[in-house]
């Protein structure tokens, strides 16, 4: 070969990379590529390396091998030890599953119905309706536990303390509707409910109403419409929105803790956390990369079905007159209705976590029986409580939510420029290899349960070289922005799709930096949508439990987990007054979201 | 590229021996505080602090933050130098095997932690943590408390809702009958080891006898083997059948059971009966105070004190070891002495007059103590108890 020859060759490869490189998109989408892999795969490799080995504690005391040692007694206990197996895996398994079909079938069923209400009659009150109704999905799904067992524990049940129905009603509730998988389906299926609405309510309103009144026209029933025209068009939302809700209740952590401890009802999530407390940590290990592979069938079967929705997806055009369902007499009834139910979701947690803030006697709802002491009592009531003062004037407690505010904001700034930058990148090289795989690479954490992602950065923090990372506030951040970057980076793809590469390409030809020109050209137009990027993860790690109990040096290190230790160990009342302070916190975030951004959960359903 | 690994290798050598050099200058350290007085401690903790150390230490008894309390104000300059972090009995050696040497900011430098068999195992053998013990009070404290240090004793008894009068239990075949089903409280073995211990420790030789004859004495046959190794293991199964798992802390079983329903009974750590709201407090008793039962009526379990091998203030350590085994840091306002429950090893200190309570040494023999060298030495028997009693728990 002459030397001529080889240096054509060279010649374009050394031009290829100068102008691969020479595009800050292609950097970007590198960056990330590299980034990801190790944030992301390289996590699930260490996980599935740990269910064949030997840790500290139980298994090292148990097996007699040494650390690290490779074994196969986690999959032989789990799978082959009949008693244990059942107990610790199929029986958890198969509640997951009610739980998580229950509360899918329940969400689509109210939010579905309320949805209809709202978009296709001539219901009363809709604004209000609307705006209400969205609020469970706001308040993180734990809340809406307590204030189950807030509302209906009995002295019937349980350890017979009252709770507020019985003690002003009287009524006793029975065991299987305090505590187990009846209550866990209908707080997971009210908390999803929302979603349920917002996404078959946005299907509805869009809906070509054509359709519907051609079938009016045929003399078609209003029962015959909704089941052969209305049901059939919304169902590729609804089959997505069940799966949705099914892979969230599926994976959902705080609510089975809450409400199955008592009744020793275990979920998949709840057993995994037990049996790494217990030194079962291979076992606990199987487990996550279990609920990560059902969590992967899960979105796959909706990316199908929502995929399959665009071949459905026939008509075109659309009517702009939609034509109301009269409700007539019934109206006013529904209406008040749903009025009564979303109020009492919405405002009752708070009215029952402000009370069971001050009382000093469980149950008992008497002035006589409140005291500000759990909020701002200063006098030396370690004593008693356990505590030295009301959580106001307790420094672990600001320490908590300061910790708890600076992850956030730490977080939303790295998750809001990567989206950003992911979503820039990937739409400017669109098509690409590179930006396919990053773009999949950013959304794989979503595909994980947050206590099975906690789970894997557990197993790295754990191994020899990571161990500085262990408990560390780095560490917490890091997992949180991987975790919370899907979002960000679907959203910011999304909205770089809304503009032109012209006007970036315009920028180019007269010479402006990259730089600039996403500062000056490209933020401006998406204002908004970046901001909400931003702003998004401060509300997700405000409220986040399950990703973090598994990480943080102490139960009282943020204020999430330290409310969840509260509720473990029996500070009822520093319990309830944390969580209404979350609450309080996330309804001023999503307020001050709404106003940066002019959004809202229920934007044009409501009206 | 070799230039690179050679380094990486010197690097992680001097890394390595300096982890050991750390480990080794803690045990020195401890080794001289042990002969040391007080004020000479005191001396050594403040330059500790004067270099910048802070004693973060880690506990599962919400108590030793009073106590970090009065051990600042008894030592001024040491004021806001403690830092306490309750931790969950659940996790507190996964918490400590993973901080310890991670050089994390504020990782612990030492801890008051249950269950001494998972101490031994997960950190004193692997050399993770140290044991400290001052020469003073050798004489005091009987020698097997000072290899690990107990700092507290604890005792978790059966207490009942008297509401409709006595329960009349004797006998602890009683507990396994239908009608205490959904009646007894315990908190979840799996998740407090603690109450795993007290149950593995029935199944050891001496107390398996004790069941089998208390056995005969409630049915008035010998126990016979069957579907069950032992007479233990068959109250085991009985009495996991009856529990009732609604609290999940000894706090909430204490104010649960005193404001529930009446016969409800728990075995829970006797002194959260602080926590119970003055009005409810008599409708609670305490079992062993109306009469004695066949053939215990609770358990007793140690409360270790040990020292991280990565601190950087030992000698703070040591001071504060020394002051929770004295009277001052036992027996101080409102610590751990004032409270029913909380028995010191120190034979000095005893509990005061008018505390419904009674000595460490009345328990003896009516409450089942936690013995950590039978514990540890199960080795893989210990899985057979414990799966024995999980599945049944998580039934």
């Amino acid at each position: 070969m002459t030397k001529g020859a080889a240096d054509l060759r060279r010649e374009p490869l050394k031009y290829r990379l100068r102008a691969f490189f020479g595009k800050p998109a292609n950097l970007i989408l590198l960056f990330f590529l590299i980034t990801l892999t190790v944030l992301s795969l390289m996590p699930m490799i260490t996980m599935l390396t740990n269910m064949f080995t030997v840790h500290a504690g139980t298994e090292k005391k148990m097996l007699r091998q040494g650390v690290g040692s490779w074994t196969l007694n986690h999959f032989q206990m789990l799978f082959a030890d009949r008693e244990w197996s059942q107990s610790n895996f199929w029986t958890p398994f198969l509640n997951s599953l009610i739980v998580a079909a229950g509360s899918g079938l329940l969400g689509i069923l109210i939010g579905g119905a309320v949805a209809w209400f709202i978009t296709r009659s001539d219901l009363k009150c809709k604004k209000f309706i609307s705006a209400v109704f969205v609020f469970p999905y706001m308040m993180p799904a734990w809340t809406l536990a307590l204030f189950w067992i807030n509302m209906f524990q009995n002295s019937r049940v349980g350890g017979g303390v009252v709770g507020m129905v019985e003690s002003f009603f009287g009524v006793c509730m029975p065991e299987w509707f305090v505590y187990g998988l009846f209550p866990m389906i209908v707080v997971i299926g009210l908390h999803y409910s929302p979603f349920a609405y917002l996404l078959i309510g946005g299907i509805l309103k869009n809906m070509d109403a054509t359709l519907e009144e051609s079938a009016t026209i045929l003399k078609a029933s209003r029962w015959t419409i909704i089941r052969r025209v209305t049901v059939p068009i919304v169902m590729p939302a609804i089959l997505s929105t069940f799966l949705l809700i099914f892979s969230s209740g599926f994976a959902s952590y705080t609510v089975p803790v809450f409400l199955g401890s008592a009744t020793r009802t275990f979920t998949l999530s709840t057993k995994m956390r037990a049996l790494i407390q217990a030194g079962y940590e291979g076992q606990g290990y199987i487990m996550a990369f279990f609920s990560i592979l059902l969590g992967t069938a899960i979105l796959g079967l909706n990316q199908y079905f929502t995929g399959k929705r665009k071949s459905f997806t026939t008509v075109t055009g659309k009517s702009g007159q939609v034509s109301l369902v009269k409700l007539r007499g019934a109206g006013g009834v529904i209406s008040a209705l749903l009025i009564l139910f979303t109020l009492f979701f919405a405002i009752m947690p708070l009215v029952s976590f402000a009370l069971e803030s001050v009382i000093m006697q469980p149950g008992n709802y008497s002035f006589s029986n409140m005291t500000l002491n759990f909020w701002i009592g200063t006098e030396d009531s370690a004593f008693e409580t356990g505590m030295p003062n009301g959580i106001l004037m307790n420094g672990t407690m600001w320490m908590g939510l300061l910790r708890q505010v600076g992850l956030a904001l730490t977080v939303a700034m790295i998750v809001g420029t990567c989206g950003m930058l992911v979503g820039y990148a990937c739409v400017r090289r669109r098509g690409s290899w590179l930006a396919r795989a990053v773009e999949n690479l950013a959304f794989f954490p979503y595909l994980m349960p947050a206590m099975a992602f906690g789970t894997i950065y557990l197993a790295v923090a754990t191994s020899a070289s990571f161990k500085w990372m262990y408990g560390s506030f780095f560490l917490l951040g890091l997992v949180a922005s991987v975790k919370f970057l899907p979002f960000a980076s679907r959203s910011g793809v999304n909205s770089m799709m809304q503009i032109a590469p012209e006007i970036e390409e315009a920028a180019t030809i007269f010479g402006v930096p990259w730089v600039t020109r996403m500062r000056r050209i490209l933020f401006p137009i998406q204002k908004s949508a970046i901001m909400s990027g931003y702003l998004l993860p401060v509300i997700n790690v405000m409220r986040e439990v399950a990703l973090f109990t598994l990480l943080v040096p102490y139960p009282r290190y943020l204020l999430t987990t330290m409310l969840f230790s509260f509720n473990e160990t029996g500070y009822a009342q520093y319990g309830s007054a944390v969580t209404l302070l979350i609450i309080v916190m996330i309804i001023a975030i999503n307020s001050l979201v709404n106003k940066l951004t002019g959004a809202s959960f229920d934007k044009g359903i409501g009206g | 590229m070799k230039r690179l690994l050679s380094l990486m290798l010197v690097l992680c050598m001097t890394m390595g021996l300096a982890a050991m050099a750390s480990a080794d200058g803690v045990a020195d350290a401890l080794a001289a505080a042990a002969a040391m007085s007080n004020e000479e401690l005191y001396e050594k903790a403040k330059e500790e602090m004067a270099a910048g150390a802070k004693l973060n230490f880690y506990s599962t008894t919400s108590f030793a933050e009073k106590a970090a309390s009065n051990f600042m104000a008894a030592y001024p300059e040491l004021a806001d130098k403690v830092v306490y972090a309750e931790i969950d009995d659940g996790e507190t050696y996964s918490k400590l095997t993973n901080q310890i040497g991670s050089g994390v900011k504020d990782s612990p430098d030492m801890a008051l932690v249950q269950n001494g068999p998972d101490l031994k195992v997960n950190l004193l053998d692997d050399g993770l943590s140290l044991n400290y013990f001052p020469d003073a009070l050798k004489d005091v404290v009987p020698e097997k408390y000072q290899d690990p240090t107990v700092a507290t004793f604890i005792n978790s008894l059966m207490i009942y809702n008297n509401k409709e009068g006595s329960v009349g239990v004797k006998n602890v075949w009683q507990l396994v009958e239908p009608e205490w089903a959904g009646k007894v409280f315990f908190k979840d073995p799996t998740n407090e080891t603690v109450n795993l211990n007290f149950l593995i420790m029935l199944t050891s030789p001496e107390w398996t006898e004790k069941m089998a004859a208390a056995y005969e004495a409630y049915y008035g046959k010998a126990w016979e083997s069957g579907e069950f190794a032992s007479a233990s293991y068959e109250w085991i199964d009985g009495f996991l059948k009856n529990v009732n798992y609604t609290f999940t802390s000894a706090s909430k079983i204490a104010t649960g059971i005193a404001s529930g329903a009446a016969g409800n009974m728990g075995i829970f750590v006797f002194s959260k009966l602080r926590k119970v709201d003055e009005n409810d407090r008599p409708n609670l008793t305490v079992l062993q105070f109306e009469n004695d039962v066949d053939c215990f009526s609770g358990f007793m379990y140690n409360v270790y004190a040990t020292v991280c091998n990565d601190t950087d203030c030992p000698y703070t350590c040591a001071l504060f070891i020394n002051y929770l085994l004295s009277e001052e840091g036992f027996a101080g306002e409102k610590s751990w002495n004032s409270s029913q429950g909380y028995y010191s090893p120190n034979t000095t200190i005893a509990k005061p007059e008018g505390l419904e309570d009674q000595a460490y040494v009345y328990w003896d023999g009516k409450l089942v103590f936690e013995d950590l060298d039978y514990i540890d030495g199960l080795g893989a028997d210990y899985n057979e108890v414990y799966r024995f009693i999980n599945v049944r728990v998580s039934k």
